[in-house]
């Protein structure tokens, strides 16, 4: 048994060794052929040729990934009815009756989406929150 | 699938149901009262069904199991979910000052909770188990006050996706050993592939238990725990600690039966190791604690210790699964009267969860006050009380199983378990000096059911153990 | 008439409670005549029975009431009277009453006056009861009884802490006796079922034979305790130290009843020793053994009450020489005329002691001749029949029992000749104390003189040490009797010759002068004996290796408390897991999840491991 795994083992351990030193060569190259200079702009990042400008942690409006995740959600949705459209002869009615389910929850999800504000920009009309409530878009 | 089959999954589509009323009736008009209506009243359907389904105990397609066994764990789960939703009630408040989507995604996570005690695969296992997960975090992060709310939250999804990977990951290698997903299917491929290629099955059974160890905060999978019961509203801890963590070992148990699990020695092993530490480790980092939902989260990781010990000797008992019945109705039983006490005393303000606060609590609220104290005798195991029965059964079960080094671990754990279960009845019978009483009916007739539930099943467990042994 | 018995310890004991319970109530004079006339009043009872019987011998016994009963064992409070019971509850009554008396003028300067009466009319109703007892239990109450009394007596001066010492000692040393006795009455009790002494007796004479070992085990157990109470070797370490009491309480107490206690035991059941000989023998030697080391001793002692107290265990050497070689009544009698003249001797030194500031070192006192002339008489009487000079009480006793011992076979002449050693020391000793203290020149004035209540308990105890010896003690019916075989005149003549020459000897070294042994006792070797004799045999500082160092240490161990020691670790570990364990719930999820990744490595390993 443990010559087999050692056999097993083997290639693995030479495909180890093999990355492993080709990244110090890598290194090593760079480290011996490089210019070795310090200069003012020598740290910065390459961006392109131009010179970067601002922090890199700046803030994104949330909506963005809101309406991201959205998309992705309904997207794989239709997915589901690309599936039972392809066998829909094969599946009948009870495909039908699932898929009509599947898909009347799908609308009454975007229904609540709506109707929570959650696709709005900048204005929250949410429901069920006072007057007062209702922001005007700096705040969120 | 026909009616029958849709008759069996009756709790299931009941809380399905629920869900997408309070969806809709979150769209029509926003009203908090009227959210928790539906919510309660949907799971009491859901509990009707799990009665109503135990005439239709049947395989549901390859996914579903239904048995009374399951559906007994089913009502338990929903009955946790039902005090959890009485003590949100007015426990916390979300970010916009109502919480209807709370509700939501605890029905949500109740029903993940469901279909993971149901599952007889892998895929519905890991369905029902994201299912709960995702709609906890959110309920994790869902007060609109501190930091430390979404703290826990942020902690517990990251950690939670690594676990996640990891049990794909082992089902990637059964699936590769075996070719089935399904516990039966893989118990009856695995001893074949177990001589041609056992790499793959141990591997994958490893990364498996260590993904579901990670859901049951075992030692070492454990270093959330108290953190995420600390950050988390309370309520939500209470539900994590029984919902959460009761539906996992059930799901666990059931691998462990359906795919003969226990026949693999070092399984068994590697079970044990782990058992001991919980048990060890657990106990010892809640004996200083000074906050009472992280201590109860230590002592949670020793309690789930103990419970494995069942797994671990469940083919050299003939009780064991009564053994797991009782000790898992014990904990949530008794899980659920401590957290409502808490709750009720700490309501939504974090700092409040300090063993301190609870000094005086005799005279401040003597019903809560004695029911925190049974839940603590519970814990701790002492005579007339549900956990001594439990702690009762998992030593006879080692026993009969002569897992001596284990039993040496749970004597041990349980002594220094008593000194920290002691530390906060000693602390409500302290005055404070200024202990002006508080009425709250509806936390104090949870408190007082859960506490009967309790002492019931300590003191005259004979009814309990006879339905437990016909499940 | 007969049923008065029971007034007798009776009387003393209320008396005693009365004097703990009204102290503050009474004046010193109640006090004292509360205390001195309840034991007269017991005394006038004893002598009232005691004429009843000798005009009408018949033995009997008074059951008061059943003290207990379990199972088949029960137990009687029942006092049983014959003649050896008449001639004990007569020294105590009569020389208690004396000693009372002489009480009341020594301690009438005492604080504490009423507590004293109290505890020594206490000390009488206890050894009453010890001596009237019908069974071994209720002796053993008495027997306890007097203990305590003794414990409370010799440490009445509590103020000094040597004192209380000096009590802790006397009784712990005691109690080792008294547990060995213990354990002979259960013995006797599972071998015989009865603890009557007179039932006993029947019992053994059915299922004993003479040499059986059991009796022998229970005759041993019993001489333990004998020898605790008794102070004879080797628990004898107690008695000199109980000197620190009261005077007339070491002249009570500690020379003329309680001591004698291990005595009258052994004589109450000198039928069950009958059936062990090899305990009779190993009574003899005890007593024999006691006696030299005691009289050695005596000779280098130089406070006055410590050479009276070596001399009482001497004494009492004697007694149980006369027990181990079967006579009986010898014994008795020698215990009687020594409780005349010890008393006398304790008494006269309570006398010096009392007018010479407490003085207790002889070589401080001399020339008290003149001064004190009444207790130089009662000392000159007192060491005469102490020295067993002829026609002393002393030398009646001391007679019969050399000869009888004379007459044991074997080791008969060796138990005499040892004897006649002791007998020789005792009248050196005994002038040595008396040539030293009252002749020579005055090195203390004493500032006062004896009052009337001194005066006639000292004659009364001076003629009774010399008249003693002609009285018959009825206790023919108790002893079986000794086939008395006069031996040899020579052997007689030697034994009435050895005291005198002992007394020239005394005159000749430490009054005439005539003598010079200042280079044979300034040799080195000497030194260190007389050193060595000082010291009590160096017993003292024996028991004090082997047991008393050994127990302190112990003491100081278990002060540390080495097994909560043990939990405090458990404890300690527990929290040091605690803390060591919380430090790595740091809150850092890239900790968190090392945890994780190092825990399904252990898993991989653990299952992998195997296949």
């Amino acid at each position: 048994m443990e010559n087999q795994y050692a056999n097993e083992i083997w290639p693995l351990a030479i495909y180890f060794g093999m990355v492993i030193m080709l990244v110090v060569t890598m290194l090593a190259l760079s480290w011996v052929l490089g210019q070795k200079r310090r200069e003012a702009a020598t740290n910065d990042p390459f961006e392109s040729g131009v010179v970067s400008v601002g922090g890199s942690q700046i803030r994104i409006s949330v909506e963005f990934y809101l309406v991201a995740i959205f998309f992705v959600i309904f997207d794989l949705e239709t997915l589901f009815i690309f599936a039972w459209a392809v066998a829909f002869f094969e599946l009948g009615w009870a495909g039908y009756l699932s898929i009509t389910v599947f898909i009347g929850v799908l609308v009454l999800a975007l229904v609540y989406q709506c109707r929570s504000g959650a696709l709005e920009w900048g204005n929250k009309t949410r429901t069920g929150l006072r007057e007062d409530q209702l922001t005007t878009g700096e705040s969120t | 699938m026909n009616g029958s089959q849709m008759q069996a999954l009756m709790p299931i589509l009941m809380l399905s149901l629920t869900a997408i009323v309070l969806m809709i009736q979150a769209s029509i008009k926003r009203d908090e009262k009227a959210t928790w209506i539906i919510t309660v009243v949907g799971i009491l359907l859901a509990l009707w069904g799990a009665g109503y389904a135990r005439d239709f105990s049947q395989p549901v397609t390859i996914l579903l199991q239904v048995d009374n066994w399951g559906l007994f764990f089913t009502a338990l789960v929903l009955l946790a979910s039902l005090v959890t939703v009485v003590l949100s009630q007015d426990s916390f408040s979300s970010e916009g000052g109502s919480k209807e989507e709370y509700y939501l995604l605890l029905v949500l996570s109740a029903l993940g909770a469901v279909i993971l005690i149901q599952s007889s695969h892998m895929a519905s296992l890991l369905l029902g188990m994201e299912l709960m997960g995702v709609a906890l975090y959110a309920m994790i992060a869902f007060p609109k006050k501190g930091l430390l709310p979404l703290e826990a939250a942020v902690k517990y999804l990251v950690l939670s996706g690594c676990a996640s990977a990891i049990l794909l990951f082992g089902f990637a290698l059964l699936y590769a050993a075996t070719g089935e997903l399904s516990y039966k299917g893989i118990g009856e491929k695995a001893a074949l592939a177990y001589i041609s290629n056992p790499l793959l099955v141990m591997a994958g059974t490893a990364m498996v238990t260590a993904g579901i160890a990670f859901k049951l905060s075992l030692v070492p999978f454990h270093m959330w725990t108290p953190d995420v019961y600390q950050g988390a509203p309370t309520p939500v801890t209470g539900f994590l600690a029984t919902v959460s963590k009761g539906a996992v070992f059930v799901a666990l148990a059931r691998i462990y039966m359906d795919a003969e699990l226990h026949q693999y020695e070092s399984l068994i092993l590697a079970l044990s190791v782990l058992a001991a530490f919980s048990m060890l480790i657990g106990n010892l980092l809640a004996l200083l604690q000074e906050d009472i939902k992280r201590l109860l989260a230590y002592s949670s990781i020793a309690h789930f210790g103990y419970l494995l010990i069942v797994l671990i000797a469940l083919t050299g008992s003939e009780m064991a699964s009564e053994a797991v019945t009782f000790y898992l109705a014990a904990y949530i039983l008794t899980t659920l009267g401590a957290f409502t006490v808490i709750a009720r005393v700490s309501r939504e303000d974090q700092q409040k969860s300090q063993i301190s606060e609870f000094e005086g609590l005799f005279w401040r609220n003597k019903i809560q006050a004695t029911a925190l104290t049974i839940a603590m005798l519970s814990f701790a195991g002492i005579p007339l009380t549900a956990g001594f029965m439990a702690k009762f059964f998992v030593i006879n079960v080692a026993i009969q199983g002569s897992h001596w080094f284990l039993l040496s671990a749970l004597v041990i754990g349980s002594a220094i378990g008593i000194y920290y279960y002691l530390r906060i009845i000693f602390s409500m019978s302290k005055t404070s000096g200024n202990d002006i009483g508080f009425r709250d009916r509806s936390g104090d007739i949870t408190a007082l059911l859960l506490t009967v539930l309790i002492l019931m099943l300590g003191s005259w467990p004979q009814p309990f153990i006879a339905f437990a042994g016909g499940l | 008439m007969r049923e008065l018995i029971g007034l007798i310890p009776l009387i003393p004991l209320l008396s005693s409670a009365t004097l703990m319970l009204f102290a503050g109530h009474l004046s010193r004079f109640a006090i004292g005549l509360l205390g001195v006339g309840s034991v007269g009043i017991a005394a006038i009872l004893t002598a009232k029975m005691g004429i009843d019987f000798l005009g009408n011998p018949e033995v009997f016994k008074v059951t008061l009431w059943t003290w207990m009963q379990v199972g088949t064992f029960s137990s009687d409070v029942a006092f049983y009277f014959d003649g050896l019971t008449l001639v004990m509850m007569s020294v105590i009554t009569g020389v208690g009453f004396l000693i009372h008396l002489f009480s009341t003028e020594f301690m009438e300067e005492d604080v504490s006056y009423a507590r004293y009466f109290a505890y020594l009319n206490m000390f009488v109703a206890a050894m009453l009861i010890l001596v009237m007892a019908d069974n071994l239990l209720l002796l053993y109450l008495g027997w306890e009884g007097v203990g305590v009394c003794s414990y409370l007596l010799v440490g009445f001066w509590y103020q000094n802490s040597a004192n209380g010492y000096a009590a802790r000692k006397a009784f712990i040393v005691t109690r080792i006796g008294d547990t060995l006795m213990a354990l002979g009455l259960f013995l006797l009790f599972t071998e015989l079922g009865t603890l009557d002494i007179q039932a006993l007796g029947d019992a053994a004479k059915d299922k004993w034979q003479v040499g059986d070992s059991m009796p022998l085990i229970a005759c041993l157990l019993i001489l333990g305790g004998a020898v605790g109470k008794s102070a004879q070797l080797p628990l004898h370490t107690w008695l000199p130290d109980a000197m620190a009491g009261p005077t007339p309480v070491s002249a009570l107490i500690h020379a003329a009843t309680m001591v004698t206690a291990g005595v009258y035991l052994i004589a109450r059941t000198h039928e069950l020793y009958l059936f062990a000989p090899i305990a009779m023998i190993a009574v003899a030697l005890v007593g024999l053994a006691t006696s030299l080391m005691a009289a050695f001793t005596a000779l280098t002692q130089h406070d006055i009450k410590r050479i009276l107290a070596y001399s009482t265990i001497s004494q009492i050497g004697y007694m149980f020489l006369a027990l181990g070689v079967g006579a009986w009544t010898a014994g008795i009698f020698h215990l009687m005329t020594h409780a005349f003249f010890k008393a006398l001797l304790f008494l006269g030194s309570g006398a010096i002691i009392h007018c010479l500031h407490h003085e207790h070192n002889i070589f401080k006192m001399g020339g008290l001749r003149t001064r004190m002339p009444v207790t130089f008489w009662s000392f000159m009487i007192g060491s005469a029949a102490l020295a067993a000079l002829p026609m002393t009480s002393g030398f009646f006793s001391k007679d019969q029992i050399l000869l009888q011992a004379y007459q044991v076979d074997g080791i008969g002449p060796w138990l005499w000749f040892g004897g006649l050693v002791g007998a020789l020391l005792t009248a050196v000793y005994s002038f040595r104390l008396v040539f030293v203290v009252f002749f020579g020149q005055v090195n203390t004035e004493p500032d006062k003189d004896t009052g009337w209540r001194m005066v006639i308990p000292l004659s009364l105890l001076c003629i009774l040490a010399m008249m003693g010896g002609w009285i018959i003690i009825p206790v023919t019916q108790v002893f079986p009797l000794a086939v008395f075989e006069h031996p040899a005149h020579w052997v007689e003549y030697v034994s009435i010759a050895v005291p005198i020459v002992g007394v020239i000897i005394a005159y000749l070294i430490f009054l005439g002068g005539q003598l010079k042994v200042d280079v044979f006792t300034n040799s080195f070797v000497m030194q260190k004996l007389q050193q060595f004799w000082f010291s009590g045999w160096r017993i003292d500082w024996l028991y004090d290796q082997l047991l008393v160092r050994p127990y302190y240490g112990l003491a100081r161990a278990l002060k540390l408390e080495p097994v909560d020691n043990f939990y405090r670790l458990v404890v300690t570990i527990s929290q040091t897991f605690n803390q060591w364990l919380s430090a790595g719930q740091s809150g850092q999820m890239r900790r968190y999840i090392t945890s994780m990744v190092f825990g399904l490595i252990v898993l991989l390993a653990i299952l992998v491991r195997a296949s």
